[in-house]
């Protein structure tokens, strides 16, 4: 049935596809489905406000694996934008699709290949600098640094408003998640954005919306970004 | 079992097509039990394994999403909080397509970095090519389906930048929209795209995927 041919490893030695081989993929495949229904409990998929084509203010950020595409495209300025939204795109899925036909050395091994190496290795490189730098950006976007002051004023505003919900370091409410690590697990614009709108969250959150000024809300994001 | 595949191979001749699917060797070196480095062989079929959990779960949201601006944002949520596992299913959704990306990048650089795209194997290369801008678009079109801001949004800022392609861009944007705002007609495109053309395109494309490693064989060890 196949054509096996030189390259191929069909006909030497192995083990049948079925039974032996399906089990291996099968017993793969259902660690693998674990490991996402673990994530989709843990993690609350994102649900916004419902869409206001009148609120031309919102900032969108794209899904995790187009940032560093987006983060790309902030280089390029005004009619240079065709560089990155058609150039580069158009080039690289050329590159793709003539790739065998450039690269016909047999040759396969990545060490005898040091050209493939090098553009490979940049070019993953570049995707997870990128997508870093965007994470990074999205981050500090109109945040002041972090200062031991805010921190101290921002233990404050919890300790007399949040902690009637949420727990910190063993103590307070048992409505709302715990705190106590939150900064390990969420960026500092995450969370003022859910101070401003705890219903980004999910829209069933029953969250207060407590009114504090930008700085108040600041310190507070400040002293909770420490929370590691 | 035995008994049922009998029954059916007398009737309808089974054997040979049994056999071509799956009676053929695998290579020690695909093999994760006798060399855990085979595992970079699994990312395909996994990636595969995704796909169809992404539309058996697909579609399962199906049954409630509707697509419309008026109702979108309110059916989603009424999957999220008043359908049973309706959340886990969505968030399977949600998280299986980010799986699905990644798996789907692996098995491509595992592909590039081993050289196995080379001779006899460019048009199966190409294939994977097609294959993976046909999952980005999934995700694409996926996304604006929710009708929350950052879905409204994050659509619009994506077709403005279709809109600066030169001489077809502003065409191109206004197909996808259907006009020339985000609205109702563009949330009817996207979804039909994601439940229907982009499934056909993808199924067209996997089967020949298939086709072609099965007529090759895996590549041989380096």
């Amino acid at each position: 049935m196949t054509t096996a041919d030189k390259t191929s490893g069909n006909g030497h030695s192995g083990h049948p596809f079925y039974p032996d081989h399906l089990l291996v993929e099968g017993i793969v495949a259902v660690i693998v489905l674990l490991a996402i229904l673990l994530v989709s409990q843990v993690w609350q998929v994102p649900l916004e406000e419902m869409a206001s084509p009148s609120d031309t203010s919102y900032v969108p950020r794209p899904e995790w694996y187009f940032l560093f595409y987006f983060q790309l495209l902030k280089y390029f300025h005004g009619p240079l934008i065709v560089v990155g939204t058609f150039v580069l795109p158009l080039l690289l899925f050329a590159a793709l699709v003539l790739l065998p036909f450039l690269d016909r050395k047999p040759a396969r091994g990545v060490l005898q290949r040091p050209r493939s190496l090098t553009a490979g290795v940049l070019a993953i490189a570049a995707m997870i600098l990128l997508t870093v730098v965007a994470y990074q950006e999205d981050d500090s976007m109109k945040l002041p640094p972090v200062t031991d002051q805010q921190v101290a004023a921002g233990k404050d505003i919890f300790y007399r408003f949040c902690i009637l919900c949420h727990k910190m370091d063993g103590q307070g409410g048992f409505m709302a998640p715990d705190l106590t690590h939150i900064g390990s697990r969420s960026g500092r614009t995450y969370m003022e954005r859910v101070i401003i709108n705890p219903k980004i969250v999910s829209p069933s959150s029953i969250m207060s919306i407590v009114p504090l000024s930008d700085a108040e809300r600041h310190e507070v994001s400040a002293y909770l970004s420490r929370k590691k | 079992m035995g008994r049922i595949y009998a029954f059916l191979d007398d009737r309808l001749n089974l054997e040979p097509l049994v056999r071509a699917i799956a009676d053929h060797p695998v290579p020690d070196h695909a093999n994760p039990l006798k060399t855990p480095k085979a595992l970079m062989y699994c990312f395909g079929g996994i990636a595969f394994m995704l796909i169809l959990l992404q539309i058996v779960t697909g579609m399962f949201l199906m049954l409630y999403y509707v697509p419309s601006p008026d109702h979108a944002y309110a059916s989603v949520t009424y999957i999220q909080d008043e359908v049973m596992f309706g959340s886990l299913v969505r968030a399977v959704h949600r998280v299986g397509a980010s799986a699905a990306i990644v798996m789907v990048f692996l098995h491509m650089m595992r592909v590039y970095f081993t050289g196995a795209y080379k001779k006899p194997r460019e048009l199966n290369w190409i294939a994977g090519i097609f294959l993976l801008v046909i999952v980005i678009g999934f995700g694409f079109s996926g996304y604006l389906l929710p009708w929350d801001q950052k879905a409204y949004w994050a659509t619009t800022v994506g077709i403005n930048l279709v809109a600066t392609v030169p001489l077809v861009g502003d065409f191109l944007a206004n197909v996808l929209r259907g006009g020339s705002e985000v609205g109702a007609l563009t949330l009817v495109r996207f979804f039909v795209i994601h439940v229907m053309f982009l499934p056909a395109l993808l199924l067209v494309f996997l089967a020949a995927h298939f086709f072609m490693i099965r007529r090759q064989g895996i590549s041989q060890p380096l």
